[in-house]
């Protein structure tokens, strides 16, 4: 029998790095193959490989047993492979139908001749984007602009534009980062209905409780090689994580139970306006204590990054206030609400928490560096903020060749560490980390969670802002869910079902009412 | 994840020689590149070697080896060593100062109106005076563009250059205005007191007769001598085996009160009896000295202070500046103003140092700002880097006439070869290219300078 995509022997070698070394791997006919790995093992090359983004130093590449060469993203689509990626490729200010034939665009009969002038034929795409849609239980409204949609909407219209480029085989990556928990479940019978019509689907993901749910096979990589594949009913999350990661790792955070004191982040009220002046937060009232852990879960963009800004005085405030320790931090500069003993872990760690162009040793005193010892009047003392450095890469385990490496070499997990490290290493009052542990590997996750659970026991406030339930529900000791920037409810995290809080998420209350 | 051992830089000269040719490699390469094109154009000109080699050996004797060549080409060197530093303090906040034109032009008419206001002061007070005049004037000048894109987002780049006219028409009207000698037939203004002239090599032995003069000079030996003395102090061979910092302090002020005095008792004799500078016609002057000292300030000002950590986190990624708790506002401001302060300098010291009227006239603006962005952008905005360029730059700009002298190409085939060094330098993949030289790794941007179109900080 021959499968529907086959690699074998694929090695792919960038400067430094075996990015694949013989990586075998084959999709069957109708069937959904998870493809799982850390960061940094190889997923995104092979499926680049794959795709013709790259070519493979040495290996073979099949499609339904025939060997083929993969030379370029359109060579892939001309051969059935349709990718839809991580962050989409669409142009929002265009409609669903217009985005579809983008690359590919439908003329009116006799106006060819007319070249760049020639009138697109709206009215065809639509009615083949209909067909689809109906065909795979992909409901979406053609004339819609894409900028009006939701995140799974447009995620449709991915997939849709694969589809309509005839693709046999779907690589999705990374599907559910920007989901709901509903919503992704309503992907995975999307992604059933695909197979059931002959496609064959290739899902890479980091997420295990979802590759155990939805796929059929389900392949492991790890650092470079194909570490073996296993079909769900065999394997469990603990197994999969141990081949990820090439060792026990815990999955459950070991927490105590928390022993919360006094208030220390008190916020009445607060509104706080976007970028383009719309309100983002909407009379969001909330209290953190000493020693808690307080879970703010929604899906992304509900308003989580304002009210982070807000709190650490990045963004102004239009209404409300923010109390810490009873004082008034509401229109705060950062660099007070810093000195009054708050760290933040930023949501993006490249753009806010680090300055990638300057060193590890840099990066690490990026919020001290003028307070003794690190700087004595205007001059900054060099070998103090060296010495620290040294002490927090070791203490941090931040992989890197030397204190003076630029911080941008470093991998995602790397640089995330040294952002913890900066922070929790202050005297710590609030902790704010928002998506502390976006895009990091097992490992870097379990590292990173400990340390905020150490910085919890070690009496420190800390507002935890994630978009991945499972991390709120593992780590949090109340669990407040936001929805259009309003917090819709608290929740003691004992008391938190999985299912209530993904329905919170996508704004249904309790009694059923939509907000 | 790679297992990369966590180890300490040990220090090697092996290394540092290592480190010195990759940070110099492309911006060599290009100048030869540069040269080399320079030969093609003059042959297809000229159509003989001969031409070639007249016109090359004219640009080295004239920069180098004829009468007072190289004295002409420091001289010619040390505007652009303001300039340039100006530019890069701008370039490392993430701003591009296309002012200082208009800045240095500034900083000469204040420095022109300080040395003529004040005259009667001993140059121990005046000369100060119109540096800071000149530094404060160009430092407002820059500052105002600075306020204006912190405050309501107005790039630089267009703020900045339509001040250069301002500046260009305001010093016009001040000259022919109510700064003009009136005794005098030609539009300048008047002559600017003996004092706050800065000396000319040759003539330091006639001017430390004056005892104010010589504790001037003695003055600044002993804080050159207290600031060096500390910093090598500091650094950390000597800091391992000397833990008192009460003994190093003790050390160092010593150091520099002893050479104070020495220069203050021996120098003016010594200098009459023996001075190496002689020539009387020799326009080298002491701004030489200001220049290097300013290129150690400024590097000392971006690498080792509070301050210019601040500015180049904010050239380098302001949202984490921000989040650092920098404010944006008042390092865009003050770097500007710094930027703006060292222009300045550099018309101060044109006006003090080598104006053949001893005053400011009318035309004076002459280009230099123009080709400092380049020579900032050839040396990486790295101060030290900016002495070396500066220096190629002024020795084109002197080598320049006799080269055409010599072998009748015209001088602006200097003009063309600097321009295609710049071209070289910001577009290394033809270097690469034309050397076969693999390319590096993909760094991030030190400052990145398309931020900010539009819209407050």
């Amino acid at each position: 029998m021959s499968f529907a995509l086959e690699a074998s022997g694929i090695t792919k070698s960038f400067p430094g790095v075996r990015a694949n070394d013989h990586v075998n791997f084959a999709v069957e006919h109708g069937e959904i193959h998870a493809l799982l790995g850390e960061n940094g093992a190889g997923k995104s090359t092979l499926m680049n490989i794959l795709y013709g983004l790259y070519q493979p130093d040495s290996g073979e590449i099949k499609i339904d047993g025939q060997p083929v060469r993969i030379t370029s993203p359109h060579d892939a689509i001309d051969k059935g492979i349709g990718m839809v990626h991580q962050h989409f490729m669409l142009v929002s200010p265009l409609t669903v139908t217009e985005n579809i034939m983008l690359g590919q665009e439908s003329l009116v009969p006799g106006t060819q001749a007319l070249q760049q002038l020639a009138r697109l034929d709206h009215h065809k795409v639509a009615g083949r984007v209909r067909e689809l849609s109906k065909q795979y239980g992909l409901e979406v409204e053609p004339d819609a602009v894409v900028q009006d949609l939701a995140v799974g909407a447009q995620q449709r219209v991915e997939i849709i534009k694969a589809l309509y480029r005839n693709a046999n085989i779907l690589i999705l990556d990374e599907p559910t980062a920007v989901l709901t928990p509903q919503e992704a479940d309503e992907l995975f019978i999307i992604m059933r209905t695909l197979v059931g019509q002959g496609k064959s689907i290739v899902f890479i993901t980091h997420k295990l409780r979802e590759v155990l749910a939805s796929a059929d096979n389900i392949s492991v990589m790890r650092a470079g090689k194909m570490v073996g594949s296993v079909r769900p009913a065999d394997a469990d999350q603990n197994k999969l994580a141990e081949m990820m990661v090439g060792r026990n790792v815990l999955l459950q955070v070991d927490k105590a139970e928390a022993r919360p004191a006094g208030t220390v982040l008190t916020v009445k009220g607060l509104q706080v306006f976007d970028d383009r002046r719309h309100m983002a937060v909407n009379d969001v009232s909330l209290e953190v204590r000493a020693g808690e852990i307080v879970g703010i879960a929604g899906v992304q963009g509900n308003g989580q990054t304002e009210l982070a800004e807000a709190l650490t005085g990045l963004r102004p405030v239009a209404g409300g206030h923010i109390y810490m320790l009873e004082r008034e931090t509401s229109h705060a500069t950062p660099r007070r609400v810093i000195e009054s003993q708050t760290s933040h872990i930023p949501e993006d760690r490249q753009k806010h928490g680090l300055v990638l162009s300057f060193s590890v040793r840099d990066n690490m005193a990026l919020c001290t560096y003028y307070q003794p010892p690190f700087a004595q009047g205007l001059e900054i003392d060099f070998s103090a903020i060296d010495e620290r450095a040294r002490e927090l890469v070791e203490r941090y385990d931040v992989r890197t060749p030397d204190i003076m490496t630029s911080v941008g070499s470093l991998s995602g997990g790397n640089q995330q560490k040294v952002i913890v490290a900066r922070e929790l290493t202050r005297p710590v009052k609030l902790l704010i980390a928002n998506q502390p542990t976006r895009g990091l590997d097992v490992g870097s996750i379990e590292f990173i969670h400990q340390q905020i659970v150490n910085a919890r026991d070690n009496g420190a406030a800390v507002l935890l802002i994630s978009a991945e339930l499972d991390e709120i529900m593992s780590l949090s000791d109340r669990i407040a869910v936001m929805y259009k920037g309003r917090i819709l409810e608290t929740l003691e995290a004992k008391d938190a079902v999985r299912e209530q809080l993904g329905l919170l998420m996508a704004g249904v209350m309790k009694d059923g009412m939509h907000v | 994840m790679s297992n990369i051992p966590v180890a300490r830089a040990n220090f090697s000269w092996r290394r540092l020689a290592g480190d010195f040719w990759q940070l110099i490699k492309m911006p060599a390469l290009a100048i030869i590149l540069a040269f080399a094109v320079g030969v093609v154009v003059i042959l297809l000109t000229s159509r003989s070697l001969t031409t070639v080699g007249e016109a090359y050996y004219g640009l080295l004797r004239g920069a180098l080896f004829k009468q007072r060549g190289f004295s002409e080409t420091l001289v010619a060197t040390i505007p652009y060593i303001f300039l340039s530093l100006a530019v890069a303090v701008g370039f490392k906040t993430g701003l591009f100062n296309i002012g200082v034109e208009g800045q240095y032009t500034i900083g000469s008419v204040c420095a022109a109106w300080a040395g003529v206001a004040f005259s009667g002061l001993p140059a121990i007070i005046h000369l100060p005076l119109v540096l800071l005049a000149g530094a404060l004037g160009g430092a407002a000048w820059a500052a105002l563009p600075g306020y204006l894109k912190a405050r309501t987002g107005a790039h630089e780049v267009i703020s900045t250059m339509m001040m250069n006219y301002v500046a260009f028409r305001l010093a016009e009207f001040l000259v022919d205005g109510p700064l003009r000698d009136p005794l005098s037939s030609g539009v300048q203004t008047s002559a600017i007191s003996p004092a706050a002239e800065l000396w000319k090599l040759s003539a330091y032995p006639a001017r430390l007769q004056d005892p104010l003069n010589a504790l001037m000079v003695a003055l600044v030996a002993a804080l050159l001598v207290i600031v060096l003395a500390r910093a090598l102090l500091k650094s950390s061979r000597f800091a391992a085996r000397m833990q008192s910092a009460a003994r190093r302090r003790s050390l160092y002020i010593g150091a520099g009160l002893l050479v104070g005095v020495l220069c203050f008792v021996a120098l003016p004799p010594l200098s009459k009896a023996w001075w190496p500078f002689t020539d009387p016609y020799d326009r080298l002057h002491s701004g030489l000295f200001l220049a290097v000292l300013a290129a150690v300030g400024v590097w000392w000002l971006l690498w080792k202070t509070t301050l210019g950590f601040e500015l180049r986190m904010v050239g380098a990624n302001p949202s984490a500046a921000r989040y650092a708790g920098v404010s944006i506002t008042r390092s865009i401001i003050l770097s500007m103003a710094i930027s703006g302060a060292l222009a300045g300098l550099a018309g101060t010291i044109e006006v003090i140092g080598v104006s053949i009227c001893g005053c400011l006239p009318l035309i004076f603006s002459s280009g230099y700002g123009w080709d400092s962005i380049g020579i900032a952008l050839l040396a990486r905005n790295n101060p030290f880097g900016i002495l070396a360029a500066s220096l190629l730059f002024g020795a084109m700009r002197n080598g320049a006439d006799l080269m055409e002298l010599n072998s009748g190409v015209s001088k602006y085939i200097i003009s063309l070869i600097q321009a295609l060094v710049l071209l070289f330098v910001s577009a290394p993949a033809i270097v690469r290219w034309v050397y076969r030289i693999k390319a590096a790794p993909k760094q991030e941007d030190d400052a990145k300078l398309t931020t900010g179109w539009g819209g407050p900080l």
